[in-house]
């Protein structure tokens, strides 16, 4: 009798849209995770190559280096002004925006807002991890009541600092969004559900409706003192407390 | 039941852990003894009869150091 032959067959492994430069994130931090979900979902919904992405300032800075798509990068919070230029120059494109919490709830806090104003169609992927992590742990709008950073060395006072920012409620608000929705990769159906919001997030823009957001919940074990897998607990106990997960809205078109 | 392998890139890897966290049967270990030349503390394949390829462990790799490999009979 004949004996099979048995052949390797890869199911996992590099994204084929993240080229070979290596990462520059800390052990443990969940951008990698995010750009993996990115390029599943630009490679599944075949939109590679006029999909054009801004990434703005913080740990997403390196994003521009690290995918094999058109890519830039902006000044500190500027990122939806320059996705509204290049939205209205190429309307065909699929422009979207990748800013971390003290990028789009800091500083660019205005122009992500009068993005929202101008009923611009883009697609936001929101990076939340609670605190700045690229200048050295400072508090940022989304830091946690009570929890401590360089500048709250005691725990952030909601008395004097006030309370975090709700980014996908805030935005489901708007009139002009079409999909808001927060989701967390810190477990594998976590990320499968991530991967669906943030495919309706991109089809919201290509079927022209308005504008997709999406926040993750992002680990950062630098900033928070934690080690990779405790920072998964303190998702799964303290952030989601917090900031809970879910669509906030869903609309397929708006009068 | 699946077969497979997983190869973990030790030069990529960052000693984070997740993948341990993340698979479902046991097969990877981090002895904090082993570490790579860049001084991180690496995973190690043990359970290579109990892996079935479901891929968690490739695709919750933060620094895509894991591949895996299915078998498939020809």
């Amino acid at each position: 009798m004949k004996e099979k032959a048995i052949a390797k067959e890869k199911v996992c492994g590099r994204p084929r849209l993240r080229n070979l430069m290596p990462g520059i994130t800390c052990p443990g931090c969940h951008y990698g995770i995010i750009i993996r979900l990115l390029c599943e979902v630009i490679d599944e919904m075949g939109i590679e190559d006029n999909i054009i992405g801004l990434a703005g300032v913080g740990c997403s800075y390196a994003w521009p280096m690290t995918f094999d798509i058109d890519f830039g990068s902006c000044p500190h919070g500027r990122a939806p002004a320059m996705a509204t230029a290049i939205k209205r120059i190429h309307p065909e494109s699929v422009v979207f925006t990748v800013q971390g919490d003290g990028d789009l709830g800091a500083i660019g806090l205005g122009c992500f807002m009068n993005a929202l104003l101008r009923g611009e169609k883009l697609t936001t992927i929101f990076l939340n991890n609670a605190g700045y992590g690229m200048t050295g742990g400072q508090m940022a709008p989304t830091t946690l009541p009570g929890m401590r950073t360089t500048t709250t060395p005691y725990g952030r006072d909601p008395k004097t600092t006030g309370y975090p920012l709700h980014a996908a409620e805030l935005v489901a608000t708007m009139k002009s969004v079409a999909y808001s929705a927060r989701c967390t990769v810190h477990t594998p159906a976590n990320y499968q559900r991530a991967k669906r919001a943030t495919k309706m997030a991109f089809k919201k823009q290509i079927d022209g409706i308005g504008y997709g957001f999406v926040e993750f919940l992002s680990a950062c074990p630098s900033v928070w003192g934690l080690s990779p897998v405790e920072s998964l607990q303190f998702i799964e106990e303290k952030m989601l407390a917090e900031f809970p997960l879910g669509e906030f809205k869903n609309v397929d078109s708006i009068d | 039941m699946d077969r497979g392998e997983i190869v973990i890139q030790e030069g990529l890897c960052r000693g984070c852990g997740l993948c341990a966290v993340f698979c479902a049967r046991g097969c990877i270990v981090i002895p904090q003894d082993k570490v790579s030349f860049k001084g991180y503390p690496i995973p190690i394949f043990v359970e290579q009869e109990r892996c079935n390829a479901c891929g968690v462990c490739g695709w919750m790799c933060p620094e895509y150091a894991i591949e895996v490999y299915k078998y498939v009979e020809r």
